[in-house]
């Protein structure tokens, strides 16, 4: 078990694609395990193996209140959306940063667990939102990436400012 | 004795010297019924301060020089034991008239012979004067600010300064509970009223000295007013969590949020150092273990050690006019120019000290002062500039709602009066 690092806006790592998994063997598990101890600890409610700077199509998830409802996504892909919907949404690799998001509202997902078997899932509210989230990060994207180029422009500014202190 | 408390009353007006700071010192080396008397003369004069003042100030035909703050300090307490006291006219007279010798004054020697002698030939009409020109006993500008804040109020207000506070204690809810306590003392002969709102509090009439009281040393109450004991109830530590009480001397909510929840984290922090000595002193009194701190709240650099905190509480420096009934030298004291002062401290404690709070986190701003400028205009401040700050109203039977907070005035309740509120922080908007 081991905390991982998360790579942090605007590093260039995270434009990357993420590949597809071909196996699910022990290495994965382990990872999978990590990504876990990684997102309850920073706290956060979803984590892709983008922003622990490994470029495969891996997500965890907890939505849950307790932090008791693990998801593992393996290979997720959108099946159906429905409806349009905003939140606001906040990422491990932006910290601090908060903002406005419309997304689809409704989503069913597919996708293969920990243990190799696929399933499909229906999901609303702050899952569907997750879920979309994570699956951008496979693909190099970020939510900043939805904002005007003047908002984006601020928060870049203000995390290499961070980065400095 | 009397020289003692012309010493202690020129310190508290020319050096702004308060009394619980002066008074304990000063009654170290004298005789119990001596320590009681100097008390009593000390609060007796501070209390009625707008007649004496009144009163010296008709009497003389030019007012006194500032290095003769002593002179006048001596004069007050003539007056106040010849017309509050049943000191025998003489004896006061020529006690005080000799004194002027011992404080190296003899040249006022004549001055206050005639003076307390004019006193004497026309006291009911000097007094009855004095009475109309300041009813209340209190300076000026206080009497305006209250009048103004709280117009339908104001005159229950001036009338519970000028009353004596009831000895209220707090039953330690870990050690024992009210109702057995109460059971303790009325053994032993004493008559105990519950608080209204306070689950812990009672009011004892008529106590003996507190530590001589049932319990004391076992550490099975302490003494604190209803209102201070609501702040504490108000933040409902719970267990696990991390708290900070910020200006927590001399101890008394510390201890109060560890005997309603001991399994909290409590850092306490004062910045000053002696009257942290007594925040220890209760805590081993009554069996507590926190974190101490002595540090200045505004610089968390300085002792913040980077771990959020779940709840905060926020009882900040405040003018205490609504504890003046138990302060009563906070006329002396105060000055209208320190009021602004202590507004801008106060938003400044709050602006700092929200960051240290987690997400979803809560605090308890409160104060004993009863001044919308410390009190909801400062809360109002803070939340029109604070984006993640939100106000949950206190729903309660007691006190007076604000516009931002509640209220109790000096007197409801039988409590001093005091003002809370209770501000949340936004969750975090979870990341993913």
């Amino acid at each position: 078990m081991a905390d991982l690092d998360i790579l942090i806006f605007p590093d260039a790592r995270l434009r990357q694609t993420a590949a597809q998994v071909a196996d699910i063997d022990d290495k994965k598990r382990a990872l999978v395990s990590d990504m876990f101890e990684t997102m309850y600890a920073a706290p956060g409610i979803g984590l892709a193996a983008t922003q622990v700077n490994v470029h495969e199509r891996i997500v965890v998830i907890d939505v849950s209140e307790k932090g008791n409802e693990p998801l593992t996504l393996i290979n997720p892909e959108i099946i159906v959306a429905e409806g349009r919907a905003q939140h606001e949404e906040g990422c491990l690799s932006i910290p601090g940063i908060y903002e406005q998001v419309e997304r689809d509202e409704h989503i069913k997902f597919a996708a293969i667990d920990v243990d190799g078997n696929p399933y499909e899932m229906e999901a609303e509210g702050l899952l569907a939102v997750c879920v979309q989230h994570e699956i951008d990060h496979l693909d190099g994207k970020l939510f900043v990436d939805y904002l005007s180029s003047l908002k984006q422009r601020r928060i870049k500014k203000k995390m290499l400012k961070h980065e400095k202190d | 004795m009397r020289k003692v408390a012309v010493r202690i009353l020129t310190s508290l007006v020319r050096d702004g010297r308060s009394l619980s700071e002066l008074l304990p010192a000063a009654q170290t080396d004298l005789e119990a019924r001596e320590a009681a008397m100097l008390q009593e003369l000390a609060f007796g004069v501070c209390r009625n301060y707008g007649r004496l003042e009144a009163i010296v100030g008709e009497l003389l035909q030019k007012p006194l020089r500032n290095k003769d703050t002593d002179v006048r300090m001596l004069l007050w307490l003539a007056l106040y034991e010849i017309a509050f006291m049943r000191t025998p006219d003489y004896a006061v007279t020529s006690s005080y008239v000799g004194l002027t010798q011992k404080i190296k004054k003899n040249w006022a020697k004549g001055l206050v012979n005639a003076t307390l002698r004019n006193f004497l030939r026309k006291q009911e009409e000097l007094l009855g004067k004095a009475e109309a020109k300041n009813p209340h006993s209190l300076p000026e500008w206080i009497q305006k600010r209250i009048a103004k804040d709280w117009p339908q109020h104001s005159d229950e207000v001036f009338t519970a300064m000028n009353l004596r506070a009831p000895l209220t204690l707090r039953a330690n809810a870990k050690k024992t509970d009210r109702s057995t306590l109460c059971k303790k003392f009325e053994e032993t002969g004493l008559s105990t009223e519950d608080c209204e709102f306070s689950a812990h509090g009672f009011r004892v009439p008529d106590a003996p000295p507190v530590a001589a009281l049932p319990g004391f040393a076992d550490g099975e109450f302490s003494v604190q007013d209803q209102s201070t004991q609501l702040a504490a109830m108000l933040l409902r530590p719970q267990a696990g969590e991390r708290v900070l009480d910020a200006c927590a001397a001399p101890g008394g909510k510390s201890c109060h949020l560890l005997e309603i929840e001991p399994a909290i984290e409590l850092h306490c922090l004062d910045e000053d150092e002696s009257r942290l000595a007594r925040v220890r002193q209760n805590f081993e009194r009554l069996g507590l273990q926190a974190k101490i701190l002595c540090a200045d709240a505004n610089v968390p650099d300085s002792w913040w050690d980077g771990t959020h905190y779940d709840a905060i509480l926020l009882d900040a420096p405040c003018s205490a006019l609504g504890a003046l009934r138990r302060h009563p030298d906070i006329r002396l004291l105060r000055r209208e120019s320190d009021i602004r002062a202590l507004a801008r401290h106060q938003l400044a404690l709050l602006n700092t000290l929200w960051p240290l709070l987690k997400p979803g986190g809560r605090l308890i701003y409160a104060t004993c002062s009863v001044l919308k400028q410390e009190n909801e205009e400062c809360v109002q401040k803070f939340l029109a500039s604070t984006d993640d700050a939100t106000e949950i109203p206190i729903e309660a039977e007691w006190g007076i709602p604000a516009t931002r907070g509640r209220q109790i005035l000096p007197g409801q309740h039988e409590a001093d009066g005091f003002y809370y509120a209770r501000l949340a922080k936004a969750g975090m908007p979870a990341q993913a």
